[in-house]
Formats: structure tokens, sequence, C-alpha cells
């Protein structure tokens, strides 16, 4: 499914527009996942006071990156957006730009007739600015007048003409962020950029030593002075040993390998001798660099991947590694890990059989496995054409010839568009008040 | 003597804006008396439900009321007024109303060759609507591209025709303060209105 973000452009303490989001977050959760973002701790953008850096703008920057689409819910204040909202689009257009090529949807609700008609276009007019960039959904105009009588008491849209021109706006937005992200996928390099050699650093990198060496851990241990045997760590949430780790970690039902956002192979949970192992490791090959790990022709499909996890295109990358005998289903999974702030800080892959879970529950449930008449793609075997084709057996840290496809979740295309046809696109639900001499109005949120 | 509060439209340490509207304080000493108003500061508008105004918007406001009139000088971010600009204006909008049927003459500088063309178009929408209300000197655009090259190390304009189309729109405006002041038949109904429109209680 989709994963949006949505951005009230009001820091009012009640705000419709907010209100306005949540209900598509809630009303279309079988059509989009919508996360709405909070803006009230951005402060005023001020190029002489450089904030970028500070958690509330980084918090929208890293939501945004990692989002398929933005909606923006807009007020209208004399006659245009507030400052609150410009206030957020400058400072991301600044030093960073996580709305450039990014699809993206404005409604707006206001007091009056006007539905926020000229704040939205206002809107669409900074959004198209070079510093932005975003890549604004044309047409589709959702304007929500008379926003104090358009609510129920449980905060739902009252008409249902409003609720069906919404679903039907939603609907086309849906493809809109299909499109426009398939073009963006063509254009987007940054995968090249993935260094699986690990010649940068990060805080964690431990420097000055020989990456490829067969004694790396003991020599990184010995410069670290790193705590060992009896020692004590504290863990979020517990202390052990770090003998009571390893236990733990050697007696998990799944191989375990952990690699940093540097890219470098740091560790495994060394259980078995290589030949035994689902995903063979050995001794010598922790604190190696990725790419040492790999057939040279595999990298650019590894680039792929942990490129997808550190953008945070996905945040776990599966693939079936087959070529075990029928009696094994192997598979690949590969977690991106983040720190407290959100930051990409590597992959957590794991690899296990699932065959014993799916024999256990089958025959604990009374059930055989069958064929699915309508799957396109063939259940059981799934994905075998690929990787096993291309090599001949796994490789180390990842499943090497990890496929570029996107994994997982290709959203069925549905209905939506096709239902409430043709709600007109005036959406007032109530017949027109009079205008008086005020009229043009530039109802406050 | 007119006197006229100029508003720089920016929070930022170095403005070009800032620049201009020394420029001008200075160049039209003789004139009329202007005086430099800063933004940078107020709180984000939140539309508090106590409807209660900083004390730095209320005397912002009482100068601006007093003035014969308001120049603004507002830079170009994403083509529209910065959000600061936007800030100050929702304030000072926010029940109370400095800027009904008030001369405001709009100018702009910008590192670009374009000079906030853009932003002044914005601004001038923003100061057009029902709570603001300005009268806004018509067809007088002063787009000063190029900024950072426009100042002598004195602070004066270095282009002789763009320093004559200033004087020009300085003067005008001076003539638009007059003819608004014959514009005021209908300022105590609008003044009215606008008191009276409560978004509230439509």
């Amino acid at each position: 499914m989709l994963k949006l973000v949505g951005i009230a452009g009001s820091v009012a303490d009640q705000s419709y527009n907010r209100m306005l989001l949540k209900f598509i977050a809630t009303h279309f959760s079988d059509l989009i996942d919508l996360e709405i973002l909070d803006i009230d701790d951005v402060p005023m953008f001020n190029q002489s006071d450089d904030q970028t850096d500070g958690d509330a703008v980084q918090f929208l920057n890293r939501k945004i990156t990692q989002a398929d689409g933005v909606i923006i819910a807009t007020p209208e204040h004399n006659h245009t957006i507030t400052a609150s909202l410009k206030s957020v689009i400058e400072w991301l257009s600044f030093k960073i730009h996580p709305l450039s090529g990014k699809p993206l949807m404005i409604v707006g609700a206001s007091y009056y007739d006007q539905g926020s008609s000229r704040a939205q276009l206002n809107l669409r007019q900074i959004l198209e600015s070079p510093g932005v960039d975003a890549i604004v959904m044309p047409g589709n105009e959702f304007l929500l007048g008379d926003v104090k009588t358009a609510f129920d008491d449980h905060n739902n849209l009252k008409d249902d003409r409003t609720v069906g021109f919404l679903k039907e706006t939603i609907g086309k937005f849906t493809q809109f962020v299909k499109v426009i992200n398939s073009m963006n996928d063509k254009a987007d390099e940054g995968w090249k950029k993935e260094d699986l050699e690990s010649h940068g650093t990060v805080d964690t990198t431990i420097k000055g030593l020989d990456m490829h060496a067969d004694d790396w851990v003991e020599q990184a241990a010995e410069k670290t002075h790193a705590a060992e045997g009896s020692d004590y760590v504290k863990l979020d949430r517990g202390v052990l040993t770090v003998d009571q780790l390893n236990w733990f970690l050697n007696s998990m039902p799944m191989e375990l390998t952990y690699a940093d956002d540097n890219n470098q192979f740091l560790y495994y949970n060394h259980t078995m001798d290589v030949k035994d192992m689902l995903a063979g490791r050995t001794p010598g090959s922790a604190g190696n660099p990725m790419a040492d790990c790999h057939p040279k022709a595999a990298i650019p499909h590894v680039q792929q991947v942990v490129h997808m996890l550190r953008t945070g295109k996905t945040d776990l990358f599966k693939l079936p590694v087959p070529g075990m005998g029928p009696d094994k289903y192997i598979m690949h999974y590969y977690q991106a890990m983040h720190d407290d702030q959100g930051g990409y800080r590597g992959i957590n892959e794991f690899v296990l059989d699932l065959m014993p879970i799916v024999k256990y529950y089958l025959e604990h449930t009374g059930q055989v496995l069958a064929k699915d008449p309508n799957a396109k793609a063939d259940a059981v075997s799934g994905a075998s054409s690929h990787a096993a084709a291309e090599k001949a057996k796994p490789d180390d840290v990842s499943g090497a010839s990890a496929d570029t496809e996107k994994p997982a979740e290709k959203p069925a295309t549905d209905e939506v568009s096709g239902a409430s046809a043709s709600a007109d696109v005036e959406t007032k639900p109530a017949a027109p008040k009079d205008v008086d001499s005020v009229s043009g109005a530039s109802a406050k949120d | 003597m007119d006197k006229f509060i100029a508003i720089v439209g920016t929070n930022s340490d170095n403005s070009t804006n800032r620049k201009l509207l020394q420029y001008m304080q200075k160049h039209y000493a003789n004139q009329a008396e202007i005086e430099l108003m800063e933004i940078k500061g107020l709180p984000m508008f939140n539309k508090p439900a106590d409807k209660q105004v900083p004390a730095a918007v209320t005397d912002m406001a009482a100068k601006i009321e007093a003035a014969d009139g308001v120049i603004i000088s507002t830079p170009e971010y994403d083509h529209s007024a910065p959000a600061v600009l936007m800030n100050a204006l929702e304030w000072l909008s926010f029940h109370i109303h400095p800027f009904v049927d008030k001369p405001v003459m709009i100018i702009g500088a910008s590192y670009g060759s374009l000079g906030t063309s853009r932003a002044q178009a914005h601004l001038r929408q923003i100061l057009d609507s029902p709570e603001l209300r300005a009268r806004i000197m018509p067809s007088s655009e002063f787009l000063l591209g190029h900024s950072l090259q426009a100042f002598d190390e004195t602070g004066n304009l270095v282009d002789e025709q763009k320093t004559a189309k200033l004087d020009g729109l300085f003067a005008d405006f001076e003539t638009f303060v007059e003819i608004t002041k014959r514009l005021k038949n209908a300022h105590a109904a609008t003044a009215q209105e606008v008191r009276d429109l409560d978004w509230d209680n439509l």
C-alpha cells in the first residue's frame, strides 16, 4: 500500500484541515497509509539562523523522503497560505529538498464558501518553484467550504457527495503517485553511489585497521578495549554479560548478520561451520567491506538493495533463495536498522528456512498445501527464476543476486476511481449563502 | 512632512531589502520621515483562542496606524513573500486592523535578475484581503534585481536609471497618499465591516 504523509498547514489548536486529513487517513485506510505530520515545532524560517539540522526539520525531511507521496491540507489566511506552512516549505527548500520530484496533492478547508481556493492556487505556485520542485497533481481541486458545518460529531464528513468526490480524488492521486514514482525510479541513479568497498567512515567505524584481515575481530577488540566474557553491557531494556549476549544471539533460530551504515560486515552469530550454514560465512569475513562478500556480477544488485533500505524506500527487503532442495525454503531478510532519531544505521540480515514453520502450521491445523489457480506468481517456488539462474550458491553477506524488483506489496489497483464517478467539482455541501460585500473571504482556517 | 513606516520584509541579518529601505530613508530625508520596522522575533501565528495579540504587534500596529503610509520591501522565497512577512501580516490582521485604507508602496530586491516580481504580486494579493484592505499603489513595481551589486560602499544605488525610477515612484507615492486621503468616503463603513468580521460566527 502507498505510504503517504499528510501536513496540515495550521498550528492553531483547532484545525479543520487537520480534521480533514484525519478523516482521509481513517476513511480511506484501504487505499492509502497516511501518516499525519505535526509542524508545530518548526521554527520560523531565517536564513541567518540555519536550523535545517534541528530535530523538527529533520523529522519532516526524513518522513517526506521516505514517503511515496504527500498530501497538504491548507487553510486560507489573508488570501494565501499560513505563515507556519510557508515557513516549513522554506526550510524544505533551503539546504535540503525532500519535496523535489515528490508527488503531492493539495486539499483545503475553510470557514467560508471559498474553501481555500486562493490559498490552494498560491500553494501550487510555491510548490512549483525551483527550490521546492514538488510534482503537484493537476486539476482535482478539493475545496471544502463552510467547514464548521461539514463534519458530524464523530468528525466524519456529512455529505455523501463530498465523500464520494474525495474518494475519487484520492484514487486518482494513488495512480498519480505510481506514475510519477516510476518516472523517478528510472531517473534515480543514487544507488550507484553506494560504496560497498566501505571507503568512508561513520561515527562507529573502527579506524586504522585492515578490514580484510582474518583477525580483524581480534584487532578491533584490542583497539577499542571491547567488553568481553563476563563484562556487563547495558542494553535497552536490560543488562547482560557479553557471554550471555552471545548465548542469546547464538540460540536464535536463524542466521544473523550485522552490516553497518558504512556497508561494513561487522558481525554474524557464529554457531556453525560454513558448510552447514544456509548462507555461508567464515570467521575471517567479519570486518570485511560488503564488496568482499559478493561476486562482482552481483554488486549492482546489492547496491540497489542497500540504497532502498538507506533511503527508506523500503524498510524490509525479502528474497527467497532456493537451491537447497524441496525440503527447504530459504528466505533472506534485509531489515533496515535505525537509531533513535530515525537515521539509517545499517542492515540486520536474517536468514532462515521457512519450511519447518509451514509444516508445523499445516500439521497442527490439519491442512495441506494446494496450488492457488489464481496466483500470478507460483506461490511455492516464486522467485526461483532469478536467483537460481544467476548463481550457483548463495554468497556470503547478502543474497547476492538480490533481484532489483521491489519487494512485496503491489497494491492492487482497485475500484476507487470508478466509484462515485461524477461528484461535481463543487464540493460545497450546502446551497451557496448570500455572498455579502466581504465576499472574497479569506476565511481563517 | 509625510511620515512613513518602512517594513523590512525579512528576518535575515544581511538583507539587501533592508539596505534599499535604508537608502530611501537617507535619500528622501528632505521629503519624508521614514522609520524602518523589523518583523523578526514575532511568535508563529497560531490563531490563539483568547484573541490575544503580542505586545510587539500592538506596538507595530500603533505605529502603522499613526503613519501616513507604509513601504514594504520584500524578498522572494519560493516564488512568494517570505513566511516571516506573511506571519507579521497575519498578526496585524487578527482582531486589529491597522492597514485598512492605509496607502502602501511595495518594492523588493533580489540577488537574481527578476527582482521579486512574483513575491510582489503575492504581497499585493495578501494586502487586498478582507482583513488587511490596504490601499496599494497601483501599477508601480520597483524590482531591484542583482541586488548584491546594486549598492556602492556608502549604501547608495549605483544605477542611475534605477535611481530615477525610484525617485519618480516615491514622488508618485506621496501624491498617492494625498489622493487616498480623499478616498475616505467609505472608510467608516469599511472599518466597521472589518471590525464586525467574525469568522467564528459566520
